[in-house]
């Protein structure tokens, strides 16, 4: 008790004492998991596949899937104290959804399937926004397609892995002042490959510990059009054909993600989660787009290559979550997680606004039979912060507000 | 239990309202825009085509809509600003046709330069019955012209002593200067930015004067003027005295002071030579492949070389070479020896009618160097056939700039470029002594401008504007003036000199809003 207790309150000031990941990743891959502030270290059905292969060998049915769907209602601001002019985004709701299925076709090896939508963000700033040259509209997508297998190697541990096939789009509309109009570069058949591996452990009853890792997936966007919205009598300058098109190609890296959770049960009915992910940002120094054609690059070497330096950091996310058993069927559930953002003030990225993040999550489930619907919201806190980007000689302030909810239903059978 | 669940809750609790800070710490909508010591009541600008808005080549409405003091008016309103007039012209198209000045230049579909279609709506009636105007900037006016009464007298356009834009709205045609309608509208503040066409005519006209005497034009060199402080006797081109410039700039601020108005800001003029008419066409854009190399070398060069080095003036020319190649231009300041030349090719075998054509044409030709500067008006010269002013045939011997030199008022010299940067740092060193004895807000445009003309250029979220033709985005197509980004990166440079000068709060201007190059 007192070594746990020691745990949770460390772990609290820890994450006060830190600054804390964000990027176009989107975690909001199980609903029961997001009221405990998106802890990975829970075994009870289908949804943990995404968070770690090898918790499929623990949930406690043969069969058991799990699916969900969560609504984001999220608004940047950026204002420019020297211009006295100020923009909101008019984003859509984003909706990120996810499917996850495990069976236990042996004692000791578990199959198990995950659908989700880990990166994603559609940022809707005005059109003449001060940052239109940077983005006027952007939606990032990957849907990530898992196989998995889970061998339980002992009663306690077991080890998993699973492929990863992502498939994504990328659609970017931005000014083109210098010629009068606007520019959109289009794929939505960028695709990538990875995988996934991890641990879990259940050394008594009373603790679970997940160590997971997610690989790197470069989304390789190969067939891209880039659409120029500009007057016809500039294609041929651009090497335009005659609709205003060139081809593109370019990386988009998702990067990959280290977790390590834990559940403990203090009592029966309560139990507390805490989580440490580490997300590899560095992966995103630069954002290359190499048209085929059109001279709108900024290498002296090659016109037609555009390199915009991100310099992307590494970032780290802290998360603490508890649930408790009001009856046998009824669960309250809470959490809070530390979120930082993967850039500096002088890259500040205007096509993913990212903050240093506070978010207090909550929710309810209740169970009825092997059937249990779960809901959960969270609030995002996060901090306002200035905008210095030295590439665009961006400058400005920015800040931002969203919240979560989201509606699950899982089902072990036998 | 409970206090383990108590005391996680009340951490987080603590924790939130620690580090929850949500907003700006000043947000952008409760900002009051502040006068400082300055009042923007009445603002005054008093200038030349720069101040006016004109672009393209020509004075018209939207051009005037971004000007850059209706830019900074438009800000100075947030501050206790008052209506800023400006004496709009008739249409978009911007020409006079009383005075034959053309409508604005525009890009044709095949992307060169044009005219805008159509008539210009624009007369010289005056128009100072819906003034007075604030925008006082005169297109073409150089210093001395702002004290000039009668600019604005239509009996004295023929003459070439007034002004076509002053005639349509000055107050007192007759007997009004620029600055006489201006000291009586008592300015509480005023911008003052003139001096740029002192030198600027003569950099654009290649240092040359000239006069057309029925339907003729003939070209002779202008004055450098040092030392002559009557600019009543300067013609058209001449570069002003330092002294004049200086001298009416502190008369046009005493004239101010006279009527109270002692607040305002004023800027230096920029090198003028750092602007797309000037470095649109580089000094070697002569391209010849091997085989016309040898054969401009064996039927010119080669025997012009042996003629001049005969007369003495070797190093004019040398053999051109496969690649690009400098353009064969006037230099006035050479002696002229077509005798000479005329002379030397009869006795070298030429017939005595192409050896007086050559002879003539040569007299004072050279080829470019590096530094000197061909004119975007050349554009329209160079590559023609010499003798038939057309595009040349395959038995064209004399391509203007290849194998013919260009004429004179195409081209800076090295000496002319010298001539126009002497006399820009003379008058801005004058115009800072007065900034600072006058106390006013001083504009570095020379800096700034300077800024734009090199690689970097300047980048305003996320738009890089260079001094680069058409696609540096921040001049318009007369290769002279800014487009309405470039005028507001000035107003920008206009805004900050009044706020550190006054402590005024005035906001910037967001430059990616304003036109650029229309593209047809």
């Amino acid at each position: 008790m007192n070594f746990m207790k020691k745990i949770v309150v460390s772990t609290a000031l820890l994450a006060a004492s830190l600054v804390y990941a964000g990027g176009f990743r989107v975690s909001l891959q199980g609903v029961k998991q997001l009221a405990m502030a998106h802890t990975s270290a829970h075994a009870e059905d289908a949804s943990v596949a995404f968070f770690n292969p090898a918790g499929i060998s623990f949930i406690p049915n043969k069969l058991s899937v799990a699916a969900g769907g969560f609504g984001i209602n999220a608004e940047v601001e950026y204002q420019n104290l020297q211009t006295l002019e100020s923009y909101k985004t008019d984003n859509p709701m984003g909706t990120p959804v996810y499917f996850a299925a495990a069976y236990k076709v042996l004692d000791n090896v578990s199959l198990g399937f995950s659908f989700a939508t880990p990166y994603g963000s559609t940022v809707k700033w005005p059109t003449d926004w001060a940052g239109k040259e940077i983005v006027q509209e952007i939606e990032l997508k990957a849907l990530y397609f898992q196989p998995m297998v889970s061998f339980k190697l002992a009663d306690w541990v077991s080890l998993g892995g699973s492929f990863i096939y992502a498939k994504g789009t990328v659609d970017w509309t931005k000014a083109v002042t210098q010629l009068g109009g606007t520019l959109n570069i289009k794929d939505d058949e960028a695709s990538g490959k990875g995988f996934g591996l991890g641990f879990y452990f259940r050394p008594t009853d009373k603790l679970d510990v997940s160590i997971a890792y997610r690989s790197p997936v470069d989304m390789k966007a190969d067939k891209g059009v880039a659409t120029f919205n500009i007057s016809p009598s500039l294609y041929p300058l651009v090497g335009l054909n005659s609709s205003g098109q060139d081809n593109f190609k370019a990386v988009l890296p998702l990067v990959d993600e280290y977790t390590i959770g834990a559940t403990y049960k203090v009592t029966p009915k309560w139990q507390v989660s805490g989580d440490f992910n580490y997300s590899g940002w560095d992966q995103y120094y630069a954002l290359t787009l190499d048209f085929e054609k059109a001279p709108i690059g900024n290498q002296a070497s090659d016109p037609t290559v555009l390199i915009t330096p991100k310099n992307w950091k590494s970032t780290k996310t802290w998360r603490v979550g508890t649930q408790y058993m009001f009856t046998d069927a009824l669960a309250g559930r809470l959490g809070y997680y530390h979120d930082e953002s993967p850039y500096a003030d002088s890259d500040f990225s205007a096509e993913s606004p990212s903050f240093e993040a506070n978010v207090i999550t909550g929710g309810i489930g209740y169970k009825w039979k092997g059937l249990g619907i779960d809901f959960s919201g969270a609030y995002n806190f996060q901090t306002p912060r200035e905008v210095k980007n030295s590439f665009y000689n961006f400058n400005g302030q920015a800040k931002a507000k969203a919240y979560y909810f989201g509606l699950g239903l899982s089902y072990n059978a036998f | 239990m409970k206090k383990i669940l108590i005391s996680t809750v009340a951490l987080s609790t603590l924790l939130f309202t620690v580090s929850c800070k949500r907003d700006f710490d000043t947000d952008v909508s409760s900002v009051t825009v502040t006068k400082g010591d300055a009042d923007f009541t009445k603002y005054v600008s008093i200038g030349n085509s720069l101040t006016s808005g004109y672009r393209d080549g020509a004075l018209y409405i939207d051009g005037q809509n971004e000007s850059f003091p209706s830019m900074i008016a438009a800000q100075m309103k947030l501050a206790g600003g008052g209506e800023f007039k400006q004496p709009l012209m008739a249409d978009n198209l911007g020409g006079i046709p009383a005075v034959g000045f053309t409508n604005k230049r525009v890009l044709t579909p095949t992307m060169g330069l044009g005219f805008a279609a159509g008539t210009g709506a624009t007369t010289l009636a005056n128009i100072y019955a819906s003034g007075p105007y604030n925008n006082m900037g005169v297109p073409g006016a150089k210093s001395y012209h702002l004290v000039a009464p009668g600019y604005g007298n239509p009996a004295n356009l023929p003459l070439g002593k007034a002004n076509p834009y002053f005639v349509r709205f000055a107050k007192n045609p007759a007997t009004s200067s620029v600055l006489s309608d201006a000291m009586e509208m008592k300015p509480s503040f005023f911008s003052l930015w003139i001096g740029n066409n002192d030198v600027l005519s003569y950099a654009t006209n290649g240092g040359m004067n000239s006069t057309t005497v029925n339907g003729v034009t003939t070209y002779t060199p202008a004055v450098v003027q040092t030392g002559n402080l009557d600019p009543t006797t300067y013609k058209g081109n001449d570069i002003s005295d330092p002294n004049v410039v200086g001298g009416v700039i502190k008369s046009v601020l005493d004239g101010l002071k006279s009527v109270g108005s002692t607040k305002g800001v004023i800027a230096n003029i920029p090198n003028v030579t750092a602007i797309p008419f000037f470095n649109r066409v580089p000094y070697n854009t002569i391209a010849l492949d091997a085989t016309k190399a040898a054969a401009i070398n064996s039927s010119l060069i080669n025997p012009l070389i042996g003629a001049l080095n005969y007369l003495g003036q070797s190093g004019r020319f040398v053999p051109v070479v496969a690649g690009n190649n400098p353009v064969i231009i006037v230099d006035n300041s050479l002696p002229n020896v077509s005798a000479g030349l005329t002379a030397v090719l009869t006795a070298n075998g030429y017939p005595a009618t192409q050896a007086a054509f050559l002879g003539n044409a040569f007299g004072q030709a050279r080829q470019a160097k590096a530094g000197e500067l061909i004119l975007l008006t050349a554009s329209n010269e160079l590559g023609l056939d010499a003798i038939t002013r057309q595009a040349p045939t395959a038995t064209s011997q004399f391509i203007i700039g290849a194998s013919f030199p260009l004429a004179d008022q195409f081209s800076l010299t090295s000496k002319e470029v010298n001539n126009i940067a002497t006399a820009v740092t003379a008058y801005n060193t004058a115009i800072s002594g007065l900034a600072s004895s006058y106390s006013l807000a001083l504009v570095d445009a020379n800096t700034k401008m300077g800024e734009l003309n090199s690689t970097a250029g300047i980048q305003f979220d996320g738009v890089k504007y260079t001094a680069t033709f058409v696609t540096g985005g921040s001049f318009s197509l007369d290769g002279v003036h800014p487009t309405g980004r470039g005028y507001a990166i000035l107003a920008n440079e206009f805004i900050k000199a009044i706020n550190a000068k006054y402590s005024s709060t005035l906001p910037l201007v967001n430059v990616n809003k304003y036109s650029g190059v229309t593209f047809p």
